[in-house]
């Protein structure tokens, strides 16, 4: 029975402890979760903001309050806006911010909640980029030539424009501005449509003339070869042909220089027969051989 | 031992509470143990294959290293809330993000574009093309992402999206549509995570793919007539190259026959000349031997060769030393016709050529 007893007491003790704790611990701890930080405020007046994770203390309410809030990394994207470069081309831009809260006591006292945040930084964010770009031609955005482009110098331009002013004045932390769209206003579109529509006939033009002419080049160099090779040849063949003329000529004249005579002899038999063919017509006398043979009894 | 003295106040304010909890305690003392045991059980956590997690203790991340503040899959043993509290984040699975913010919607060939409803972007020479992209991306820091990340979806449209701007306002429309298009992703992607670890975003861009990246559709039909040109520039080339290819052979070849044929009428010729010249002084013995007979047979058989050989028009002597008033009639003398037209003498006056002679013919 008396064991009993000790053990409620125990019990009762142990609760009674736990509970009373409890109660303490939540009136006057405040955990703050990374990536978020709690302002302290004493009787609505801000007293501090506990910013590092982990556990921080406060004394009950109603003399402190925790106001919680989201030090995440936000996105922000801006209207697209019409704006004038310094080579007076009308553009349409478009920028994002990554953005969060980095002064939380500024950041509550001059917006209040993460709504109002982006509209000031709209604001911001527009008369800045006017600002840079109007001070840029429009080859500092796009252009095939490196030396042209400037885009991380506006972006930088944009950033220290605008971070310093936007958390000293907002308790907001600019991290990173991009220009996120390049456009072209409705009106100019169909001029640059007339631009790209003749560069490409254009383009059209040169590739036909230039596959023509590098056509024309290979078959003219192909046929120049060709005539080379067969000049090669042929004057090869003639070398071959004149060598073989001197060899038959000098064939014959050693056989024919040891009886000339006989030689003029043969080669006027010779040409007899080629003078004489079918269409040749003697006229020769009956009394010439060989036909005086059938007329006489002796050849003459 | 503490003396049990007279209830004090609180004693007395507490009593029915007690009453309460010790009621409680007698009759479900084995519920109430039991949820103090699952409660102690609740800081146990399963972490799945494809997760990571970290344990947050009052609200701070516990390990100082990503090493140490990352747990993989298993069991993980932590404190019941409110001491910790454990995030698991999915970092092994490749998240799947459409991004058109470039990208056209009923774009019907007009002949302009509105920005602020058709997307688009300026390449480097100022010309309008139109990109859809997926991006595939993963969890890389889970604390990161966890905790200090902007929104996913967001951060990977903007960052991509600026990205892929700025990466084609500095190509020309030509390699963009061209050969540029792989060098085109890897500058955008390159530049598209650079923005995203300055966005402490906690994720890697696993892959950029471009699904659409074209013209606008008023002006397919010029860069598709460029796209033929270009072609046929390309045909024409491969034919004068084939031609070319087929044309120097051809003259070797042709070079090489007329050789090989000099060649063979060279060594024909030579050997001709040495049977000639050979025959020759043959028949130069057979002259020295006995010449009158050897030029009288030479003689003859020439003769007789050429009698042979042509029309013969046999006509008798004159009456005198002279002919007189004499007429030989002889066949027209055609190419490839005196061989059928046989040759008539006639006496008299007639057709045909006529040859008037007042001399004697002669052998």
């Amino acid at each position: 029975m008396a064991s009993a007893m000790r053990t409620q007491r125990w019990l009762r003790g142990i609760v009674g402890t736990v509970a009373l704790g409890a109660i303490v611990f939540y009136a006057t701890a405040v955990v703050v979760r990374e990536g978020q930080a709690v302002l302290i405020t004493r009787f609505g007046r801000p007293l501090r903001a506990a910013t590092v994770p982990g556990l921080h203390w406060k004394l009950p309410w109603p003399i402190d309050r925790g106001i919680l809030l989201d030090m995440r990394h936000r996105v922000y994207e801006t209207g697209h806006t019409e704006m004038l470069t310094r080579d007076k081309k009308n553009i349409i831009v478009r920028t994002f911010v990554i953005w969060r809260v980095g002064d939380p006591l500024t950041f509550i006292q001059a917006i209040g909640d993460e709504g109002g945040a982006e509209t000031k930084l709209d604001g911001l964010l527009t008369n800045a980029a006017i600002g840079t770009l109007g001070g840029h031609d429009l080859s500092a955005l796009v252009s095939t030539d490196p030396h042209d482009l400037q885009v991380d110098e506006i972006e930088s331009e944009l950033l220290a424009s605008t971070a310093p002013l936007a958390l000293r004045s907002y308790g907001v932390t600019i991290e990173q501005i991009r220009v996120e769209r390049i456009a072209l206003p409705e009106q100019n579109v169909k001029a640059v449509f007339d631009q790209m529509r003749a560069e490409r006939r254009q383009f059209a033009a040169k590739f036909q003339a230039e596959g023509e002419r590098e056509a024309s080049r290979i078959r003219s160099e192909a046929e120049l070869e060709a005539a080379r090779i067969r000049a090669k040849g042929a004057e090869e063949e003639a070398r071959i042909r004149g060598e073989s003329a001197a060899e038959v000529a000098k064939t014959y004249a050693d056989a024919h220089r040891i009886d000339p005579d006989l030689y003029r002899f043969t080669r006027s038999l010779d040409s007899l027969d080629k003078l004489v063919t079918e269409s040749t017509s003697l006229i020769l006398r009956t009394d010439s051989e060989p036909f005086s043979l059938l007329q006489s009894k002796e050849p003459k | 031992m503490r003396r049990l003295g007279p209830p004090s106040e609180i004693g007395r304010l507490a009593a029915p509470l007690g009453r309460l909890l010790d009621a409680a305690w007698q009759r479900m003392h084995w519920w109430v143990a039991t949820m103090v045991v699952l409660y102690a059980a609740s800081g146990i956590t399963v972490v799945k294959p494809d997760e990571v997690a970290v344990i947050l203790r009052w609200g701070r991340l516990v390990g100082d290293t990503p090493a140490l503040q990352q747990h993989g899959p298993g069991l993980l043993l932590s404190f019941p809330r409110p001491v910790d509290r454990v995030v698991r984040v999915q970092t092994k699975h490749v998240w799947e993000l459409l991004v058109s913010t470039l990208a056209t919607v009923n774009d019907w060939g007009g002949n302009t574009l509105d920005p602020l409803t058709q997307g688009y972007a300026l390449t480097g020479d100022q010309n309008i093309v139109h990109v859809d992209m997926v991006a595939r991306y993963h969890v890389r820091d889970p604390a990161e992402w966890a905790f200090y990340g902007p929104n996913a979806d967001d951060v990977l449209r903007v960052e991509v999206t600026a990205a892929m701007v700025r990466s084609l306002g500095e190509m020309g429309v030509d390699r963009v549509l061209a050969d540029g298009r792989k060098s085109l992703i890897a500058t955008a992607t390159r530049r598209a995570q650079a923005g995203l670890d300055a966005a402490h975003s906690g994720l890697e861009l696993s892959s950029l793919e471009l699904t659409r990246l074209a013209p606008p559709v008023a002006l397919a039909k010029e860069f598709d007539a460029v796209q033929s040109a270009f072609i046929g520039a390309e045909t024409k080339k491969k034919e004068a190259q084939a031609f070319a290819q087929s044309a120097i052979p051809k003259a070797q070849a042709d070079a090489d026959a007329a050789l090989q044929s000099a060649r063979a009428a060279a060594a024909s010729d030579l050997a001709r000349a040495k049977g000639d010249a050979g025959a020759f002084l043959a028949l130069h013995r057979e002259y020295q031997a006995n010449a009158v007979v050897v030029r009288e047979r030479l003689y003859r058989d020439a003769v007789d060769r050429a009698i042979g050989a042509a029309n013969v028009e046999w006509v008798p002597p004159p009456a005198g030393t002279h002919y007189q008033g004499f007429r030989v009639s002889l066949p027209p003398v055609e190419a490839g016709a005196a061989a059928q037209m046989p040759a008539r003498s006639k006496p008299t006056s007639g057709g045909g050529s006529q040859v008037n002679s007042d001399r004697a013919p002669t052998p």
